[in-house]
């Protein structure tokens, strides 16, 4: 008996060391093999799905569980790109999404994670309808030209975030070196929003700069720190800095400003006169999803026009559904006439599609920046 | 089972524990270490020693910054447990229990809500830090949050009661016919501290240090929270390394390397902490007042 514990015991160590050994982190794309996620007959069991904070209403869920039946899981754990990429990523790898169904992710992770073989393409008939509704301006975005496995959930603009009552005449991103705001102010920590709004400061095209731009505006923001002018770089925790009046002006998304001033009337999203960034978060199917068809489901529900209103009329960020301009009239909603839920052709006009760094340099170019979110030299 | 193999077997759960919940990790841990490569396009292992040098080198002012950042907190903690321990254990009377509920009630609510209390307590504008720019601690343009200071108050806080608990199970177990004793024998109150509950109380204080010292120096939660980039500790830079960079190499070869500094602080400390050098010529008085 004794003798047996011990074997299995002996047994039970060498296979977790084995299991260990055999899952390398990491390595290679599966290019070329990627799997489309077939929708199958009617919607229902569980959807998970994994968004970022602030960027649903409180009724959208329960009443699409009404209609439908499928029990809603929704977890606001993305606050960070790159973090929720390395949590999953190990799942991934092995062909297993942790059981979500959706998640949401900025154009350049989405492109990330479809090289990587991570994502399934859509069912191009089953998100159909969803995608009648989509808008022309991102019908065929370059990373992902004709929508095969992304579907925006929302599109933003990253400019200025200011609290007017300490920073009354802010209108330019130049105005984050101002020695007057020392130490009152704060930038993101996502590399392809900083960044290329500092090289606008500075002159440079983001669309078509060089790594060395990249570089050189680092190096900007690096003496902004040294110096304390830039107080702390931040996730979306930045809106509790401007909550707190800790912070006078900070790099940050078009959205969140209009929920800050529910608490703080003098808080405003500031278009910066060198213009803004314009990103969308996207809706993936990561490979191993349990209910894809599910997910179609809720993904031509939140494109219904109606459905839609309801969630621009709380998040306040650039709907990508067609018609939900005239929905939110319908309901009264302020939204409707909102320049940062509808922006003008003029509003947006110095605006630059998020850029991505100069591949043979990207890798410099993120450590550089992640040298100056942990104060390394 | 023979009598002689007893005491292996009862050995045994506790070593299986360790081999597959540290020891295999950690195996692991200096394989990834010594790999090469990225994410993208794999990792492989070539004994990158590399790997090693690079951690210290490049982030040498996070590695000094930690241990800085958390001897502090260690001081300090040790300066407002001791004599808050002393108290419970001595002069807590019939309130002992109450007092010591006291200093666990803070866990009831979780470690992160507790940290990001603090950034409301120490925000510019709030009433903490005008009284502390009123009675001139900090600049009357100054602030608390980001700065070297939030980040030290906030290990000390959140640390204080693995210091104050050991300090006073040891407090507490000092037999007080000794006190007495050495009443009888005229030393003064001053004495008696120095020569009996100080020595006696020693192994708490070793105990309660380390139990402060070793995850301060690999927090990350204060410095993120109640810090800026100036403030990041080693901590920052490893969950930096390994979940956005995704260079899990040089996150490995770095929790490596601080876990061998630490462990060559802890052991220096333990020879100090023994000797003579801390406890004067009573390094050994706790066994002979045993006896």
């Amino acid at each position: 008996m004794h003798r047996r514990l011990t074997v299995a015991m002996a047994g039970l160590v060498l296979s977790l060391g084995l299991a260990a050994c055999g899952s390398d982190l990491g390595g290679g794309g599966r290019e070329g093999d990627v799997e489309t996620a077939e929708a199958d007959g009617e919607a229902s069991g569980e959807l998970y799905i994994a968004n970022w904070p602030f960027y649903i209403d409180k009724q959208t869920l329960p009443e699409f569980t009404d209609e439908t039946g499928v029990d809603v899981t929704y977890r606001e754990e993305v606050d960070d790109n790159n973090v929720i990429f390395t949590k999953m990523q190990p799942l991934l790898q092995g062909g297993d999404s942790g059981d979500r169904d959706i998640v949401v992710v900025t154009d350049w992770m989405a492109k990330k994670m479809y090289d990587l073989g991570y994502l399934q393409n859509f069912d191009q008939e089953a998100v159909a309808p969803a995608k009648e509704n989509l808008v022309a301006s991102l019908e065929e975005p370059s990373f992902d030209p004709e929508r095969e496995y992304s579907l925006p959930w929302q599109s933003g603009m990253t400019g200025l975030v200011v609290n007017t009552a300490a920073a009354p005449d802010v209108d330019s991103i130049s105005d984050i070196f101002d020695p007057k705001y020392k130490g009152r102010i704060t930038v993101l920590t996502e590399l392809r929003d900083t960044v290329p709004l500092v090289m606008k400061a500075m002159g440079v095209d983001p669309a078509d700069a060089t790594g060395d731009d990249w570089l050189a505006a680092i190096d900007e923001l690096r003496g902004a720190v040294e110096s304390g002018q830039i107080r702390d770089l931040t996730g979306n925790s930045y809106t509790n800095s401007l909550a707190r009046g800790d912070a006078a002006i900070a790099i940050g998304w078009s959205g969140d400003a209009v929920q800050l001033q529910s608490d703080d009337p003098d808080i405003e999203f500031v278009m910066p006169e060198e213009g803004c960034i314009l990103w969308s978060d996207n809706m993936v199917i990561p490979v191993g999803a349990p209910n894809p068809t599910a997910a179609y489901e809720f993904m031509n529900y939140v494109y219904e026009p109606d459905n839609q209103a309801q969630i621009a009329d709380y998040n306040y960020y650039l709907t990508p559904v067609d018609g939900t301009q005239e929905e939110l009239e319908k309901i009264g909603s302020e939204a409707a006439d909102s320049e940062l839920v509808f922006p003008s052709e003029d509003y947006t006009a110095d605006c630059t599609a998020q850029p991505e760094p100069p591949s043979e340099s990207v890798e410099e170019i993120e450590e550089e920046f992640q040298s100056l979110i942990t104060g390394g030299g | 089972m023979s009598r002689r193999s007893t005491p292996y077997a009862l050995l045994g759960p506790g070593f299986l524990w360790l081999a597959i919940f540290f020891v295999i990790p950690l195996v692991f841990m200096g394989v990834v270490a010594l790999e090469s490569g990225s994410l993208d396009q794999g990792f492989a292992f070539t004994w990158e020693f590399s790997n090693f040098s690079t951690s210290l080198s490049d982030f040498d002012t996070q590695f000094v910054r930690s241990f800085v950042y958390a001897g502090a907190a260690t001081v300090l903690c040790l300066l407002i447990a001791y004599p808050l321990a002393y108290f419970i254990a001595f002069r807590g009377g019939k309130y002992k229990n109450a007092l010591l509920l006291a200093v666990i009630a803070p866990f009831f609510t979780t470690y992160l809500i507790r940290t990001i209390a603090w950034q409301t307590i120490l925000a510019d504008q709030s009433p903490a830090v005008d009284v502390l720019q009123f009675v001139g601690v900090v600049q009357d343009d100054g602030r608390v949050l980001d700065t070297a200071g939030s980040v030290i108050a906030g290990l000390t806080y959140n640390f204080l009661p693995f210091m104050i608990l050991p300090i006073y199970a040891s407090l507490e177990g000092i037999d007080k016919r000794l006190l007495e004793a050495s009443k009888d024998l005229y030393a003064s109150a001053s004495t008696t501290f120095r020569r009996i509950t100080l020595p006696l109380s020693a192994p708490g204080v070793i105990a309660g240090t380390l139990l402060t010292f070793i995850p301060a120096v690999g927090d990350y939660i204060n410095a993120d929270l109640l810090g800026g980039p100036g403030q990041a500790m080693i901590g920052n830079v490893i969950q930096s390394e390994y979940l956005v960079l995704k260079d899990y190499p040089v996150a490995a070869a770095l929790s490596f390397v601080l876990m061998a500094l630490i462990l060559v602080v802890v052991f220096v400390y333990i020879r100090f902490a023994g000797s003579e050098a801390l406890m004067g010529d009573e390094a050994d008085a706790p066994a002979k007042v045993k006896l």
